[in-house]
């Protein structure tokens, strides 16, 4: 029957998905927790799958009404003996279960000695990181050290999210008023998807952002870089009266370090210039789509929070596009950093 | 026999009266299945739409608040509307009364009631849309996106469906302790009617938490008045504890029903006596048990201790153990047996199949540094609906199948049946398996859209959209075979199966009365044709004059659009509001008409009932376990803030000594009431009114008292700054709606007095008033202790 080729075909998709790059099974010490007791459970799952679907298949086959036979089969009720194996083995097998969640959960949840710390703040629709110990600011894009262990403290500013980035670790929620903690390690540089994972409101879907983890001594060069950053001026007349249009229009919310733009209610731009995505991880950080954001961010974002500027021409628009891509650390781009 | 007299066409309005005024459980069951079988349909092409956009997540054909709102009316209908609802008011309302020997439930006007109710809290969500407020904050309205985005009208309807839900389950618990054919003992009831009772205790003993929290949150709404505002040292995730500590329970609820039917299905067309009986009844009791010990599997990412985690993670593996009982048993009642490939059969096999994934998959999310990842990703989408939708959905199909002869008197057409499984057998697989490896590749649910390079999500949702419209043409074939088989199916036998439970006994549809023959009073197992025909027991004609049917009534569905008045006045506009004191009088004015009509055309007849206490108690002492559950749980809540030093009392308080004068009163009043009861039985009807009339009374004194009482204490604590004062509005308030209600009941009872309904041997309204009021009166002890003395 055609049924058979068919689940094969969805076995084989399944079969590609996890060895192209399953996102939770990685070498960072979390998913490696994860991937250990997966593949327990899946030991079992295959072993408890194909007997109970074996029986049924044999019941189907072996058990089924022959044409004329109108005689009733033997009316057994119990079967002491049978009934207690299959309850005594389930039991069994989640009790193992049990003790190697057990034993995985006490080891993932262990606070680090030393482990370098990160203030997550999530609001609708983006995420903010601070840096306590280097004293630096990141919107969006959280920079970390390859081979140092992450304890993101996450709190929210507004309703309930959750951080997750699959490649690292497990998620977390961001709840108002309370602090909760999400630890994780990456072991190799690269640029990780992360996502909220809790439904928020309309853009959802759109509070991505990246975790960019780099080698440490590119991270320290990173952090020194970032803390003796000031905004550099404008080279350009455009660019020039794109730094005047911003610090009327968008300084009220927006940070640039070495400017008179402190704003905290909007994502930190110092480094726009650096930044891989806009829009917290949505779209990639291309003229057309920071000037597309300006003009109407909720075009690319539902319910952002940021005000359209319907009336800025475009020539106002392209010079604050040169002033903001100007804002930049020279000598790091993160562009070229394999994603997981 | 329907099919012996030849129908008379009656004019479509009188059979539109029939329907309306219909206590029948029969009528009322169909009524059930038809609305929740439509719900299924309605919210499955909601599912098929947004799967479009998730198969082109780049294009903008429904995105945020319509995409959410979707995701939010498909979860809620699935759930509150069809799966809740079909395995057990649909067919339980039809079945069960036909497999315990009965001729209607306990309180058919109740059951009506129910009903309606059930209906106008679909329109009650979906009166929204005209308003600007469906909810999008997903079925869970987590705290506070669900607030911040209005969702008054859901949480209403919400709040109106526990009403209706709260009635049918006590309905059904009365039905099954108190209207057994004589001779049936519990453990000789087929599986399927322990299902439904086990399901139905478990929803009495729970629901009150889905109360709790959509109370609390529609009220922060309305009045800014909450317990779970961070802002004044509330907690957002004690939200999610009321919540889950209903919405996990009630997965058993979706299920436990549907695992009788499996059961049921099972043996009749295996030929086969149920394999295990005692032990899938054991199990049953032991699911609904555990299923009480492990909500808060559902919240492991909020940052609870480790130990906390591990506790809910242990009862969450052990519970697979009881629900493994279960599926083994079904394959344990085919195994050796003569399977006859119908239909129902198949959709027990499918489910074997599908729930044996779903079980899994389980087990792997209990494993809480597995869930970490996988919860609110894809791997839960395809988990929870691989068990509610391949799972408790198949059962509903096959339940459907199984009984469509004897509801509709014709058969359904077998082939569109078999073709319509394969559809969504396929369909299901195509759906829900990519789904599992889009959680693996870091997918988070509710996404309108999604990052088209990471490797994988592209194609997998794809497949998915692919299945869901398997599913869209499978849906289709089954319309069209509900619609042939209604109009020219053949005219089905009585029992067209072989069946050996007492419905199939009956003609298909079954008469009025249901049962034309007189039961034999001996049982010896839960297949009595079975049992009967072996031992060549005949069965003797009834004595028509044995029969007692309830009289149709028009007051429970007044009553019932009366209450939807009241909640959607309660939904649309700021308190207080005209249309919400319409609907609260004209509620009062249905329940007026109703307590003063006669349920039976001869108001003299007796009816006895298996357990010596009347319908009314039993259904009455089942409801209140619920409200007790429900200031337990906000007393809880309550005592939780105080300890954590989140609410503390301020300076100037309610006065104490007020609070003892009203407790004086309210003591009082139940003991008048206790002694009327007695006055009335002894035959002393004028002090039989007095006492009822004086407690009354004393409930309005108390009542006066309290709102100065409160008047006062808004003058000095701001409910919007003050926690504790949030928390003491919240449950004093609600107890003293509750006396408001009571005291209702009691005027009730006593007009039923002065009207001459209440007869020492009949006491009518007012076992279950002063039940009511009892309570009413202990928990005021408690508020006493709690927020006066303490």
């Amino acid at each position: 029957m055609n049924g058979g080729r068919i689940l094969v075909a969805i076995g084989a998709l399944f079969a590609v998905a996890l060895a192209h790059n399953v996102a939770i099974v990685t070498d960072a010490p979390q998913n490696r927790e994860v991937a250990n007791l997966l593949g327990w459970v899946l030991v079992f799952s295959v072993v408890i799958f194909a007997g109970v679907a074996g029986a049924l298949l044999y019941t189907i086959v072996r058990y089924r009404r022959r044409p004329g036979d109108d005689a009733l089969p033997p009316q057994f009720r119990e079967n002491a003996r049978v009934e207690i194996s299959l309850t005594l083995i389930p039991l069994v097998i989640v009790l193992v279960l049990f003790v190697l969640t057990a034993q995985a959960l006490v080891k993932i949840n262990r606070p680090i000695a030393g482990a370098h710390g990160v203030e997550v703040t999530a609001r609708q629709f983006w995420w903010d990181f601070r840096l306590p110990e280097e004293g630096v600011r990141l919107s969006n894009e959280l920079v970390i050290p390859v081979g140092r262990p992450v304890e993101a403290k996450l709190t929210s500013a507004d309703v309930i999210h959750s951080f997750w980035v699959p490649s690292l670790a497990g998620k977390t929620d961001a709840i108002p008023g309370q602090t909760t903690y999400n630890r994780f390690m990456a072991t190799k540089p690269g640029n990780y998807y992360g996502y909220c994972a809790e439904l928020c409101g309309p853009s959802h879907a759109n509070m991505r952002f990246r975790v960019i983890a780099l080698e440490p001594d590119q991270y320290a060069r990173f952090v020194e870089a970032l803390k003796a950053y000031r905004a550099p001026e404008p080279k350009t007349e455009r660019a020039r009266r794109g730094q005047q249009l911003f610090m009327t229009r968008c300084a009220a919310c927006h940070t640039v370090k070495g400017t008179p733009a402190a704003g905290v209610l909007g994502p930190d731009l110092s480094i726009l210039g650096n930044r891989l995505t806009l829009a917290s991880g949505v779209v990639e950080n291309t003229r057309e789509n920071l000037i597309a954001w300006i003009k109407d961010p909720t075009q690319i974002k539902p319910a952002a929070q940021m005000p359209a500027f319907p009336d800025l021409t475009d020539a106002d628009l392209e010079a604050l596009a040169d002033y903001l891509e100007s804002l930049r650390l020279e000598g790091f781009d993160f562009s070229a950093l394999p994603r997981f | 026999m329907a099919s012996m007299t030849p129908a008379l066409r009656k004019p479509w309005t009188a059979v539109l009266w029939e329907w309306l005024t219909t206590v029948d459980h029969k009528k009322i069951g169909i009524l059930y299945t038809v609305t929740a079988f439509l719900a299924f349909g309605i919210s499955g092409i909601i599912a098929w739409l947004f799967r479009l956009q998730l198969a082109h997540p780049e294009s903008n054909l429904f995105t945020g608040e319509v995409f959410n709102q979707m995701i939010t009316v498909h979860g809620a209908m699935m759930l509150f509307f069809f799966i809740i609802q079909a395995g057990l008011t649909g067919f339980g309302n039809y079945v069960v009364p036909l497999m315990l020997g009965a001729r209607d439930v306990a309180l058919p006007r109740i059951n009506a009631f129910s009903y309606w109710t059930f209906l106008f809290s679909i329109l009650l969500v979906l009166s929204g849309i005209f308003f600007g407020d469906l909810p999008q904050a997903g079925w869970t309205f987590y705290y506070p996106v669900s607030t911040s985005l209005g969702s008054a009208f859901y949480f209403t309807a919400i709040l109106l469906l526990g009403i209706s839900s709260l009635l049918g389950n006590a309905n059904f618990v009365a039905t099954i302790y108190n209207l057994r054919a004589r001779g049936m003992t519990l453990w000789q009831m087929p599986i399927y009617v322990w299902s439904v009772l086990a399901a139905s205790i478990l929803n009495l003993v729970s629901l009150a938490g889905l109360t709790a929290a959509t109370l609390v949150t529609l009220l922060d709404v309305k009045l800014g008045l909450s317990l779970f505002n961070p802002a004044i040292g509330g907690d957002p995730v004690l939200f999610q504890q009321f919540f889950w500590f209903y919405s996990h329970p009630t997965v058993y609820v979706m299920l436990l029903p549907y695992l009788g039917i499996l059961v049921e299905v099972a043996s009749t067309f295996a030929k086969k006596p149920v394999f295990g009986y005692r032990a899938m009844v054991f199990a049953q009791m032991a699911i609904v048990l555990l299923g009480l010990l492990v909500w808060a599997h559902h919240m492991f990412t909020v940052g609870e201790s480790v130990i906390f985690q591990l506790a809910f993670a242990f009862f969450t593996a052990l519970i697979a153990v009881p629900t493994g009982v279960k599926l083994f048993n079904i394959l344990g009642t085919l195994w050796g047996g003569k399977l006859e490939m119908k239909a129902p059969l198949l959709w027990v096999l499918g489910f074997i199949f599908n729930f044996l994934i779903g079980g899994i998959t389980g087990v792997m999310l209990s494993m809480v540094p597995l869930d970490y990842q996988f919860h609110d990703s894809y791997f839960v989408v395809a988990h929870f609906h691989n068990v509610l939708m391949a799972g408790s959905g198949f059962a509903a199909f096959a339940g459907l199948y199984y009984w469509f002869p004897k509801f509709f008197g014709r058969m359904y057409d077998e082939r569109l049946g078999r073709l319509h499984f394969w559809f969504f057998l396929f369909g299901y697989l195509f759906t829900f398996l990519p789904q599992y490896a889009l959680g693996f590749l870091g997918m988070p649910r509710r996404y309108y859209t999604y990052p088209t390079e990471v490797a994988g999500l592209l194609p997998l949702n794809q497949v998915a959209t692919f299945g869901a419209t398997l599913f869209m043409i499978g849906g289709l074939i089954w319309l069209w075979n509900m619609i042939k088989s209604l109009r020219s199916g053949e005219r089905a036998p009585a029992n067209p199966w072989g069946g050996w439970t007492l419905e199939w006994l009956v003609p298909s549809p079954p008469p009025e009365h249901n049962f034309d023959v007189k039961l034999p009073e001996k049982f010896e197992s839960e297949r009595p044709l079975y049992d009967w025909e072996k031992k060549g027991v005949r069965l003797e004609p009834e004595d028509p004059t044995h029969v007692h049917l309830p009289r149709p009534s028009l007051w429970p569905l007044f009553t019932s659009v009366a209450l939807f008045l009241l909640f959607f006045g309660l939904a649309a506009y700021p308190w207080p509001n005209a249309v919400m004191l319409l609907g609260a009088l004209l509620t009062v004015a249905g329940l007026l008409g109703w307590a003063l009509e006669h349920e039976y055309a001869d108001p003299e007849t007796d009816h006895p009932t298996r357990s010596g206490k009347s319908n009314a108690f039993m259904g009455t002492v089942w409801f209140l376990s619920s409200e007790v559950g429900l200031f337990a749980i906000l007393l809880a809540a309550y005592i939780y803030l105080r300890l954590s030093g989140a609410a503390t009392p301020p300076a100037e308080r309610p006065e104490l000594w007020l609070a003892l004068v009203n407790t004086f009163f309210l003591v009082s009043s139940s003991f008048l009431v206790h002694y009327a009861a007695h006055d009335l039985k002894r035959g002393n009807r004028s002090s039989f009114l007095l006492g009822l009339l004086v407690a009354i009374v004393f409930g309005v004194i108390f009542l006066a008292i309290q709102t100065y009482e409160f008047l006062v204490a808004a003058g000095h604590m701001d409910w919007r700054e003050e926690l504790w004062a949030a928390a003491f509005f919240i449950v004093v308030g609600l107890h003293g709606l509750h006396v408001l209600i009571g005291a209702t009941g009691l005027l009730l009872a006593y007009l039923q007095g002065v009207f001459g309904k209440i007869l020492p041997q009949r006491p009518g309204t007012l076992e279950s008033a002063s039940l009511y009021w009892h309570l009413v009166d202990g928990v005021w002890l408690v508020i006493v202790a709690l927020f006066y003395l303490w």
